[in-house]
């Protein structure tokens, strides 16, 4: 038996020894307790925790296989993603007990605070006194067992599991219903709570989901796709596009879901220039001339990413995307030397394997989300929101939520998944600093931690993203991408790339933090010249998703929400998925990425530097009043001409690999 | 955003570790907020007299300041009975028995007023708990009750004037420390200053101290107060309220923010987190309780 005690020794620490305990296969008394944050987090050895007293946030969160006893209460998210194991709390449980449990027991002797099992997956938690406020909030599987009263709002949008309650049900929230229950239904709960000696004699009635929202009402009809230049034309108001909005609109009765990002013309990093003459000093050799290294997450210790260049692969979900498009994506971004990231729905074995670094990502949902991921993680990524549709969570539509994606992600097979905007444990900065501490304590402070903004209000998050600790920022404008929207916030909401960019930075200058917090800019960067600019504005990084995916073969259809992608990326369609050539595939996103470099040392080298990092925005001028309007740069209408005469529309191309 | 504490101590007939208490409690979940600490404290009051402090700055204008208050102060025929510069502020006992408006209205003139009240003392700063009390000695503090706060400014500027807590200018002796977001503040602000209420800062949590002293203006008691402003205020709140002889809290319908209280025989002590109440008793196993979304409750000295 090892002894913590917390009057004398950190969290830290503590959690240090517990670990170290659970690979030794001892059991562990944590003495003193009281209530501190975040205790016992990250074990994944099947050990014993005694808790002597009340513990804080996070007890046993983000675990999987052990079994904790806490004496006293527990603060916030108890249980935390828990995978196997059990926690057993003699007193009450604040809010969120059991957030996102994919397996795990947890019960709580006493009363337990108000959004209980929000996105659970799968286990058990169980309430012996009363619950509060919406029990079972959006859960997608398990069953909650309340032996007291459910408090108001049970089962609050839930699409999957059950809720046995034995007292009073205060009301029921949306979509939740009453149904009898079996009686071999009966028998599992009551032997449920033998096991963990909860006397009860009572009924219980039941709570399920209805299943009338689990899918959108009124089915979109096939379109012939409209090519993209014609879609985002600006010639006439009443133009092809408008009116085959109109018109489907008409039909349905409701907004459009389609993929991709805003086509509505916007500021762009294509309305700036550089002062120096790239063409004209075009060098083969280039390469050798200039460093583009980029390192970056660690800011507070971690073992930064090490990036060949300041590109990334951008956030791109195994779900939106086929198996095969996220695997070369993770070659690509092995042999170009950048990061790939996981996006949301889980981190596949494959990918793990191809990708040298890999950004795991985590989302409201916690859809695929959990603690052995997170330990063989090179970061992991907190989403607030994205650029292509700020404030909203992820939509992944019925066909692409297959057998295969279901489980993974530990929700019901055949819905339209929307997934949640707001993290349950994060509904303010307070509790984003105490997440994130979360986190390290779990990898214990070896990885970098990042957050995912699509830009809203800009300078005041990135204060926010300043303060609670983050190693490194991913910001993302409006002109990203996203595998399906409702088109009008595709359009209509959000802030474009280069005011996101501009917000940022002055942001951080208001708290003196200016060159303290590297952001990675994306949302449209189409290119090593887009890249090379957002880098001069001030960017330390940037990431490519769209232009990705398009060298790796997408015909930018805009029908990735469909399911049905004719070359085999935006879908889970096994038929669909054999048309995309997984190795041809990741050999042209490779040679895509290598002509971005290409390009980033040309415009380095042009403007008469050796290192990527010296680019600045003494080096850009803005081509229109509007982008001189939102950068502060000079405006020079003049090199408008330049652009036109010295660079033809394909002198990007020129670059290519060799 | 932000980090919240209170401690009543019911038996009136002693002095308590006020000051102390709550720099322990505030210390214990400073990681909510790093960037101010402050702290609504009170004395014992003697009749005709008011406490009054100003943020005077600890630069070349601060004399500058301090006489200029104390020209408003002969103004008003306010006597001075004991001052004190310390840390960015200016400490001022006053007999005093005018309109306590109007007076504290002109007195902004003169420097940022902090509080005024026939007890109330606010002591608010940059900085985490233990600065704070560094520099202005909370820990001495003995008295019955009080208020803290830590916070991380999310939209408003990190000033001292900006920290919380906020004493609504004009009325004596009320304090409120916040942690939420209030949404309707523009529509509620707009009213208030359309019935001449003047606000300091920008920031949302002052809405709440205002609101309360003008619903308390009117006679109607605290307990009333808090149970309207769960109807009135928009948005997500745990708040805390403080007046000479009570304290009291609402939280809104949607449970968002945190809070968790622990009464005995001797005490109420209330805190955004379970940490903060076990630093008053620590190796102890507290039997506490969350308050219900949507709840408020007041306590009152014993007297």
């Amino acid at each position: 038996m090892v002894k913590v005690d917390l009057a004398k020794i950190s969290v830290t620490e503590a959690n240090d020894r517990i670990r170290a305990a659970g690979e030794n296969g001892e059991d562990v008394e944590v003495f003193n307790p009281d209530a501190r944050h975040h205790i016992g987090v990250g074990l994944i050895h099947p050990i014993n925790v005694r808790v002597n007293g009340s513990a804080g946030y996070f007890c046993a969160g983000l675990t999987d296989g052990p079994n904790f006893t806490i004496d006293g209460n527990v603060g916030w998210g108890v249980g935390d993603n828990m995978y196997q194991g059990s926690v057993v709390v003699n007193g009450n449980a604040s809010a969120i007990p059991a957030v996102a449990i994919r397996g795990a027991d947890v019960v709580i002797k006493g009363n337990i605070g108000s959004r209980a099992g929000q996105v659970m997956k799968a286990g058990t938690l169980c309430c012996g006194r009363n619950a509060n406020f919406m029990a079972g909030y959006m859960m997608y599987g398990g069953r909650i067992i309340i032996l007291g009263d459910s408090g108001e709002r049970l089962g609050e949008d839930m699409s999957g599991g059950s809720i046995y309650v034995g007292g009073e049900i205060q009301s029921l929230g949306t979509d939740a219903k009453v149904v009898d229950l079996d009686s071999d239904e009966l028998d599992s709960v009551r032997l449920f709570l033998d096991q963990y000696e909860l006397p009860f004699a009572g009924g219980f009635q039941k709570v399920v989901n209805t299943g009338e929202h689990l899918h959108y009402k009124g089915v979109e009809e096939r379109v012939r796709p409209m090519p993209f230049h014609a879609f985002s034309g600006t010639h006439a108001y009443w133009n092809a596009k408008t009116q085959e909005d109109i018109q489907i609109k008409s039909r349905t009765g409701r907004y459009r879901v389609r993929g991709y990002g805003a086509a509505r013309p916007m500021p762009h990093l294509s309305d700036l220039a550089f002062r120096a003459d790239v063409a004209a000093t075009a060098d083969d050799d280039v390469l050798s001339k200039v460093n583009l290294r980029t390192v970056i997450g660690d800011k507070h210790g971690a073992k930064p990413l090490d990036l060949s260049m300041p590109v990334m692969i951008a956030p791109m979900s195994f779900g939106a995307l086929s198996r095969s498009t996220k695997v070369a994506m993770a070659i690509a971004s092995s042999m170009s030397g950048i990061s790939e990231n996981t996006g949301e729905g889980g981190l596949l074995d494959a990918q793990r394997e191809a990708a040298d670094q890999l950004i795991f990502q985590c989302l409201a949902g916690r859809l695929g989300w959990n603690i052995r991921d997170m330990l063989r993680a090179d970061a992991v990524e907190i989403y607030i929101s994205q650029g292509a549709k700020p404030g909203f969570g992820g939509q992944l539509m019925a066909k692409k939520v297959t057998e295969e994606l279901a489980a993974i992600r530990g929700i019901p097979p055949g819905i339209d998944l929307r997934s949640p905007s707001r993290h349950p444990d994060v509904l303010g900065a307070d509790d984003l600093a105490i997440k994130i501490e979360e986190f390290r304590e779990a990898t214990a402070y070896k990885i970098p931690i990042t957050v995912k903004l699509g830009a809203g209000r800009v300078r005041d998050d990135i204060k926010i993203a300043m303060k609670v600790g983050f190693d490194f920022v991913e910001l993302d404008g409006s002109q990203g991408s996203t595998g399906a929207s409702c088109a009008d916030v595709l359009e209509y909401v959000g802030v474009p790339t280069l005011a996101a960019i501009e917000d940022a930075l002055n942001g951080l200058a208001e708290i003196d933090c200016r060159g303290q917090l590297p952001i990675v800019l994306m949302g449209g960067v189409m290119d090593g010249v887009d890249a090379a600019k957002a880098l001069a504005l001030g960017a330390d990084c940037t990431a490519v998703g769209t232009a990705a995916i398009i060298a790796g073969g997408c015909i930018a259809c805009m029908q990735c929400h469909v399911g049905s992608c004719v070359v085999g990326i935006a879908t889970q369609d096994p038929e669909h998925e054999k048309r995309y050539k997984l190795q041809q595939e990741a050999q042209h996103v490779y040679q895509f990425l290598e002509s971005m470099r290409w390009q980033l040392a040309s415009i380095v080298h042009a403007n008469g530097y050796d290192d990527v990092k010296q680019l600045n925005r003494n080096d850009l001028v803005a081509l229109t009043p509007e982008a001189a309007e939102i950068t502060g740069l000079e405006h020079a209408p003049e090199l408008r001409e330049r652009e036109r005469q010295r660079l033809p529309a394909n002198w990007k191309y020129e670059f290519a690999v060799r | 955003m932000c980090g919240i504490a209170g401690i009543l101590y019911k038996d009136t007939d002693k002095c308590f570790n006020v000051g102390q208490s709550l720099v322990n409690m505030l210390d214990g979940c400073q990681h909510r907020g790093r960037d101010s600490t402050g702290f609504a404290l009170y004395h014992k009051s003697t009749p005709g007299q008011l406490h009054l402090r100003f943020f005077v700055g600890d630069d070349d204008g601060t004399a500058a300041a301090i006489g200029r208050v104390r020209n408003i102060l002969d103004e008003f025929g306010a006597v001075v009975v004991e001052d004190e510069t310390i840390g960015k502020t200016h400490r001022v006992v006053v007999k005093f028995d005018g309109d306590v408006q109007k007076f504290a209205y002109a007195l902004e003139h003169g420097a940022k007023l902090i509080s005024i009240g026939s007890s109330l003392d606010i002591i608010k700063d940059v900085g985490t708990a233990h600065d704070v009390d560094e520099s202005y000695h909370i820990g001495g503090h003995q008295g019955t009750h009080g208020i803290g706060h830590v916070r991380l400014a999310t939209e408003s500027d990190v000033k001292p004037e900006a920290a919380h807590p906020f004493w609504a200018t004009g009325f004596a002796d009320i304090a409120i420390v916040h942690n939420g977001q209030i949404t309707n503040y523009w529509k509620m602000r707009r009213r208030l200053e359309q019935r001449d209420f003047e606000f300091r800062t920008e920031n949302d949590s002052e809405l709440i101290a205002v609101f309360l002293a003008e619903q308390l203006s009117r006679g109607i008691a605290l307990e009333t107060v808090l149970e309207q402003s769960i109807d009135i205020l928009d948005g997500t709140f745990s708040f805390l309220v403080s007046t000479d002889t009570e304290i009291g809290y609402a939280k809104d319908r949607l449970a968002a923010k945190p809070m968790i209280m622990y009464e005995s025989d001797e005490l109420i002590a209330i805190a955004s987190e379970e940490v903060s109440l076990n630093r008053l008793f620590p190796g102890e196993t507290l039997d506490t309780r969350e308050p219900l979304p949507g709840s408020f409750a007041t306590w009152s000295k014993s007297t």
